[in-house]
């Protein structure tokens, strides 16, 4: 039940098709690439049901698919927590952000910061969240492309880092956002039917019976297996999964590229169901990861734990394997090759999204902005978003190469959503809601959250022991958790109070009439471009 | 397309920047009409319940994993247990709170924004539709529904 080293042919011609039918959408969006609105925000012209796909395809990562199944297979009740918190995390994005960001913004997170405060400070506090959480979930993801493309087709993690990173700055750098969103749609589409056909397989194995299911699931449990129908197999810390549930509900709504999808819809109407589409396509897979996850313990057994890997990453693919008829059929192979085939879109899809957001705060925030001072024309700015999503991607590759395979993911994904959730979040809550917010307060939110959720992970378990899962003992004795959310959301909020109360600064109490008033009713929002 | 991309360095360049294309706009003004207030008290009274209360479902299906796994362990029947009924609780209020919110911005929210919009214009009719570079190309601003936007 391994999944082969050789060069896999089936996938790898999956994998062609589906670099033919991105690279081909990537051309027809290059036809309709006009300025700066079309690279950043596709013209403003994606439609709420269309977003709410690209919005799936842009936020379910691999590890969603891959990781949370293998985690559900390896370990029960603890991985499907996972699901709950990336989901429930959309309620969030929902009430508090969607429509207003698309009211108030124009192309980034510091679009709707430096309309109340100081520009510059405001810009660069923004961008340094942004690039943060970007970098570290980048990485993540190019790192994890490697490994999975490795394990699954045979091809060297280097080149598979490489393919994944040319690829992505291909739809970046030349269809901007209306390729990286029909490549987020295509994605989404192939990602709720691969797991949903796979889903199809598993309860015709357990007679369309969920229960039946959970009872398979539990009979498969051998001596060294830690999977539970209860909690605490993998968490094992109360205050660290609470800690983690925190950081998934609130770093969602500090995501850069998520939230970037709401400027790429024509009004906040249709940012509003975009977000709700998301939510319903997400919670629909996420229910399924349950499915994926029971139905790999129930068929492939605790003899398929070894061969899932670490993480449990290759307990999905192996499951389309055994469902397809196994190793050395037709059928398997074809079902292991299509299932990769989708894990390859998916990540795809999301490092495009990524490189997107950070290459919009390089050029739109820190250079037109700050460097330039508003000075330069669109066609330059555009020009430096794309030589800095290739500076970015490049550099992402590099250091996914360098740290190769080894490197750490789960800690980097981490860190991404807890420097989202402290630094990112607050700044924005507070800049749409608290009248009083200046831009002492903005910069001092987002440096106590981006410090103290770098700083409490460099001194966690996970960087201090050898592989993830183990418990670890952390750089000080004092000091256990996994996940710094606890500490580093309310230190992100109270370094934006701090901040805000010991500056003097008034102006930004008249500018927030403004603010509001355009985040509630959408007058003076940026508009759809027409034609085409 | 030809939208220049001015940032607003502080004040004086925002007069600058709004001269440019946007009409001048008395946000105050707006702010206090009674159809502002209505919307903003509607819309507060809706999504800060519904965010309380889905912040606390959740985080408290978050506490009871953390420190009452044997309770979450307990079976409601054969192989289900309390925990994943719980779970399960959290992807139906998702799908709720999302219809529920859709509902409420169509019926209430929606076309409040578009009163007090329309009452701003019928008191400011220098800054009405039709005028060069204003940004109200349909009577009711942005919040009107765009056809094909939505589907």
């Amino acid at each position: 039940m391994t999944v082969l080293a050789e060069v896999n042919v089936t996938a790898v011609v999956v994998f062609a098709i589906v670099l033919a039918v991105t690279l081909a959408v990537t051309y027809w969006a290059s036809k309709k690439m006009t300025g700066a609105a079309t690279f950043y925000a596709a013209g403003r012209q994606i439609t709420g049901s269309q977003n709410g796909l690209a919005i799936s395809g842009d936020y379910l990562s691999a590890a969603s698919f891959l990781g949370i199944a293998g985690l559900i297979y390896l370990f029960g009740f603890d991985g499907f927590l996972y699901s709950i918190g990336f989901l429930v995390a959309f309620l969030t994005v929902m009430f508090l952000l969607a429509e207003r960001m698309r009211n108030a913004g124009k192309y980034t997170i510091a679009d709707v910061l430096s309309f109340r405060l100081r520009e510059r400070p405001a810009r660069v506090a923004a961008a340094t969240g942004t690039l943060s959480v970007a970098a570290f979930y980048l990485i993540a993801q190019m790192v994890g492309a490697g490994v999975l493309i490795q394990a699954l087709v045979g091809i060297d993690f280097t080149l598979s880092v490489i393919i994944t990173g040319t690829f992505m700055l291909c739809y970046v750098v030349f269809g901007g956002m209306i390729a990286t969103t029909w490549v987020q749609i295509i994605k989404a589409v192939l990602l709720m039917t691969g797991i949903v056909v796979m889903s199809i397989f598993v309860f015709a194995k357990t007679s369309f019976n969920p229960i039946e299911l959970f009872n398979q699931a539990e009979k498969n449990v051998g001596k060294e297996s830690t999977f539970s129908l209860a909690p605490g197999t993998f968490l094992k810390s109360d205050i660290d999964t609470i800690s983690l549930g925190l950081a998934l509900v609130l770093g969602t709504a500090g995501l850069p590229h998520i939230l970037m999808r709401f400027f790429t819809v024509p009004n906040a109407k249709a940012a509003r169901s975009s977000v709700v589409w998301a939510m319903f396509i997400i919670g629909f897979f996420y229910l399924l990861t349950t499915v994926i996850g029971f139905g790999a313990r129930a068929i492939l057994g605790p003899e398929g734990e070894e061969a899932a890997g670490t993480g449990g990453n290759l307990a999905a693919p192996n499951l389309a394997l055994e469902l397809g008829g196994g190793e050395g059929t037709f059928g398997g192979d074809l079902f292991l090759a299509v299932i990769a085939g989708v894990a390859f879109a998916t990540i795809l899809a999301v490092v495009a999204g990524l490189v997107l957001s950070s290459s919009a705060a390089v050029a739109h925030d820190i250079w037109s902005s700050v460097v330039r001072k508003g000075r330069d024309s669109e066609r330059e700015e555009v020009w430096v978003a794309k030589i800095a999503a290739i500076t970015i991607g490049v550099i992402a590759m590099v250091i996914a190469i360098v740290g190769g395979s080894g490197l750490n993911v789960s800690f980097m994904v981490g860190l991404a959503f807890a420097i989202a959730a402290s630094a990112n979040f607050p700044a924005l809550l507070l800049a749409l809601t608290w009248p009083r917010f200046n831009t002492t307060g903005a910069v001092c939110g987002v440096a106590a959250g981006v410090g103290s959720a770098l700083l409490l992970i460099i001194i966690s378990p996970i960087v201090w022991t050898g592989p993830p899962g183990e418990p670890g003992t952390g750089a000080f004795s004092w000091y256990s958790l996994n996940n710094p959310g606890i500490i580093s959301i309310p230190l992100g909020f109270l370094g934006c109070i701090v901040g805000t109360l010991m500056s003097t600064e008034r102006a930004t109490e008249r500018t927030f009439h403004e603010l509001f008033v355009r985040s509630e009713t959408g007058l003076g929002a940026e508009k759809a471009l027409t034609g085409h | 397309m030809a939208e220049r991309l001015t940032p607003r360095t502080d004040e004086a360049d925002r007069s600058t920047a709004a001269g440019r294309e946007e009409p001048q706009i008395d946000w105050s003004a707006i702010e206090q009409e009674a159809e502002f207030q209505e919307l903003v008290r509607a819309r507060r009274s809706f999504v800060i319940p519904g965010t309380i209360f889905f912040l606390s479902w959740y985080m408290g299906f978050i506490v009871l994993t953390a420190l009452a796994p044997d309770f979450m362990g307990e079976r409601v029947y054969e192989g289900l247990t309390v925990g994943y009924v719980l779970a399960l609780t959290q992807f139906l209020m998702v799908l709720v709170l999302g219809i529920m919110y859709l509902r409420k911005s169509a019926k209430e929210f929606d076309p409040l924004a578009e009163k007090a919009i329309a009452r701003y214009v019928e008191e400011h009719p220098d800054d009405v539709p039709g005028r060069p570079g204003s940004r109200f190309d349909t009577p009711s601003g942005d919040t009107t529904t765009e056809p094909e936007a939505v589907r």
